[in-house]
């Protein structure tokens, strides 16, 4: 009983700050999306049921948004996850100067996202002097076309997931090197006394040890893109013709451009509802290929 | 006592005004002491919407144009007309009032008032061959800015002869490019009672009058302008932008720089106005002494000292005559006549704003992005007139 007790007694300062800074304002937001809520108007507050969702549902900005975000996840999260791990194996290299690599990698991931944003809308610069077409056209030997990246709308997304994918991929990196340089050098010598070459050892051996933490890294991933907004709001303002809106930025948008609150907290209640889907989701795959 | 107040931060040396004149009202007086906090400006209305919420608000601030008639009707703010002096009511410029008052009462004052037109490189004008017209009556039709636009481009290497700002983000859209809409017989709202976008803001008028502009950035004469020196660096001969940026183009080409009224879409040429204005809070305990610091900011030296550093049109008509920016035959008289002739147009005076001004934005956006035009100013219509419906028509509620 005593232990139990004592358990609680720590657990609560946390519990506290996740009730109130989590719980409560989810709640709130529930019971105000099916209100009228407005910022500042002095009318009164009126509940009005399920309009507001009938509203979000029927925008084809927001179910551009959920496009968006689920085009986005599909996206990043294997490319990013991929070069993450790529990254993390040749880091892994037992060589001089590795260390260097490594803090370059992870710089990106310091710099405050909108400051990369910022950089990045100069790297995507239309017209041939902007560097990325500058680099694309020598490299394709001239037959690169020059394009406004960020006004176009067939590449404004995958615009915005190179920002994000540059940006995010050093953490993955490290979390992945992390659990690389885990696995015992045992497993590695066994196998090579059986014969196994460099790719079945990474194969049978490096991907079923990473296995836990790749799959943290994955849910992470998705549940970030997501939460897309900051490149959004710098680079391209969720244009062109709703092409990079997201859920995020909709929501922001429609409560403090529109002053709308009630119809902001309808799209963050579909946000919380899609995330917990996709962690479900994730959790059962993750489980049914044996014990965690 | 101490007075808070807020300001936008504007450029460097508009706040170095706003400071010495601040500190120069506080050493009058011995019992009231003013604080100064500058905020951001592309941050300023939220700021101001969250301390307006929180019940936060300062004694005196600063709004941004249109943004008032929402703060009058949630009632943050009180009618000035009683606090100043008649004589300063008399010297206001019209346009001034007419953007301070509300709901039969004055509730800002601005220290001065918003130009927008077209500057221009004369020689590059020369060069084509190009009229240069004499005064807003005058301007160039939409036809001829089009020939305009041809000519310049065939002799610029990157065909890009226009600056429109494309850079800019937030209300530089609706400021800088709703004259275009009311210059074709188009507007962003009715203005008899304010309820119903739709009608206004998609017409045929204003459809094509957007597909113009659509078609100037799609035939490449648009700088994207991501440096802000297409006009200043020479790049470009066209920029289509307000009194903000006179004093840096001065300095770059001097007396080959003009300032000329924007083309005429249709119905005459139209331009914005408007600008920052001062308003006091409902929540101040002491009114007077923030009424006390407007009527110091609106004194002519103090209206010219901001002028000169900012180049806005004074909002003073003392101020105006004494300018010599403004006055007369100065190189911006064009801004003060524009305004004081009835060729520009106030934004919509309604608390709706706000929303009018983000789909508009959003309007643009898609517009610019080479998006169908009707498709995106009828989704600016509809969400506009949804707002207004969902907040009954913006009810002013007396107090």
């Amino acid at each position: 009983m005593k232990n139990t007790q004592l358990a609680w007694l720590f657990v609560l300062p946390a519990l506290s700050g996740l009730l109130c800074f989590v719980l409560f304002p989810f709640v709130l937001s529930l019971i105000l999306s099916f209100t009228n809520l407005r910022l500042g108007s002095p009318l009164p507050l009126e509940f009005v049921g399920f309009k507001q969702y009938q509203r979000i549902f029927t925008d084809a900005a927001f179910l551009a948004a959920l496009r968006n975000n689920s085009l986005f996840a599909l996206i990043v999260v294997p490319l990013q996850t991929g070069l993450a791990l790529l990254m993390a194996l040749l880091v892994n290299q037992p060589l001089r100067g590795m260390v260097i690599f490594r803090s370059v990698f992870f710089m990106p991931v310091v710099f405050p996202l909108s400051l990369v944003a910022v950089v990045w809308i100069l790297v995507l610069a239309p017209g041939p002097q902007g560097l990325l077409n500058q680099l694309l056209e020598t490299v394709t030997l001239g037959a690169w076309q020059a394009r406004d990246f960020l006004h176009d709308s067939a590449w404004a997304l995958a615009a915005i997931s190179l920002t994000s994918i540059w940006q995010g991929v050093g953490f993955q990196m490290v979390i992945l090197l992390a659990a690389l340089q885990g696995i015992p050098q045992a497993l590695y010598e066994a196998a090579r006394v059986d014969g196994a070459n460099q790719w079945q050892q990474f194969v049978f051996i490096t991907l079923p040890q990473l296995r836990n933490a790749i799959i943290f890294v994955v849910l992470v991933t998705t549940i970030l893109a997501f939460r897309l907004f900051d490149q959004v709001q710098i680079m391209t303002q969720g244009g062109p013709n709703h092409a990079t809106t997201t859920i995020m930025y909709e929501a922001v948008n429609s409560a403090f451009g529109s002053q709308q609150v009630a119809r902001a907290a309808a799209m963050t209640v579909v946000f919380f509802i899609v995330v917990l889907l996709l962690t479900l989701l994730q959790r059962a795959v993750g489980r049914q290929q044996g014990v965690n | 006592m101490v007075l808070h107040v807020w300001a936008h931060a504007g450029q460097e040396a508009e706040r170095r005004v706003l400071q010495a004149q601040l500190e120069r009202f506080n050493q009058q007086s011995d019992e009231s002491q003013l604080k100064l906090t500058f905020i951001p400006e592309r941050d300023y209305n939220a700021q101001v919407q969250a301390a307006a919420l929180a019940g936060d608000l300062p004694d005196l601030l600063e709004f941004d144009g249109p943004y008032l008639y929402n703060y009058i009707w949630q009632q943050h703010l009180i009618p000035l007309e009683d606090l100043l002096p008649p004589a300063l009511l008399d010297d206001l410029l019209p346009s001034i009032v007419a953007q301070g008052r509300y709901a039969g009462h004055l509730y800002s004052v601005g220290v001065y008032d918003s130009g927008l037109g077209l500057y221009a490189r004369q020689s590059a004008l020369q060069q084509i061959g190009a009229r240069i017209p004499a005064s807003a009556g005058d301007a160039w039709s939409i036809d001829e800015f089009n020939q305009i636009l041809g000519k310049l481009a065939a002799r610029d290497s990157d065909q890009a002869v226009l600056d429109i700002k494309l850079n800019y983000t937030g209300e530089w859209y609706t400021y800088g490019f709703s004259p275009l809409l009311q210059s074709a017989g188009a507007d962003l709202i009715e203005r008899r009672s304010y309820r119903v976008s739709d009608g206004s803001i998609n017409n045929a008028a204003a459809v094509s009058a957007m597909q113009q502009l659509q078609s100037w950035i799609q035939q490449g004469y648009v700088d994207p302008n991501l440096d802000d020196a297409a006009f200043a660096g020479g790049r470009v001969a066209l920029s289509w932008v307000g009194h903000w940026e006179y004093e840096r183009y001065r300095h770059a080409h001097d007396t080959d720089l003009l300032v000329l009224p924007l083309p005429d879409f249709g119905q005459g040429s139209r331009t914005g106005q408007g600008s920052w204005n001062w308003g006091i809070s409902r929540a101040s305990r002491h009114p007077q002494v923030a009424a006390q610091f407007i009527e110091f900011l609106m004194r002519t030296d103090e209206v010219l000292a901001m002028c000169d550093a900012n180049g806005a049109v004074p909002g003073i008509k003392s101020a105006v005559q004494q300018s010599t920016l403004y006055g007369g035959q100065g190189p911006l008289a064009l801004f003060a006549a524009q305004l004081t002739h009835g060729v520009s147009v106030p934004r919509p005076k309604t608390p709706a704003y706000p929303v009018i001004t983000t789909e508009f934005q959003n309007a643009f956006q898609q517009i610019r992005n080479g998006g169908d035009a009707q498709q995106a100013l009828n989704a600016a219509a509809q969400k506009i007139d949804q707002d207004i419906a969902d907040n009954q028509g913006y009810p002013f509620i007396e107090q």
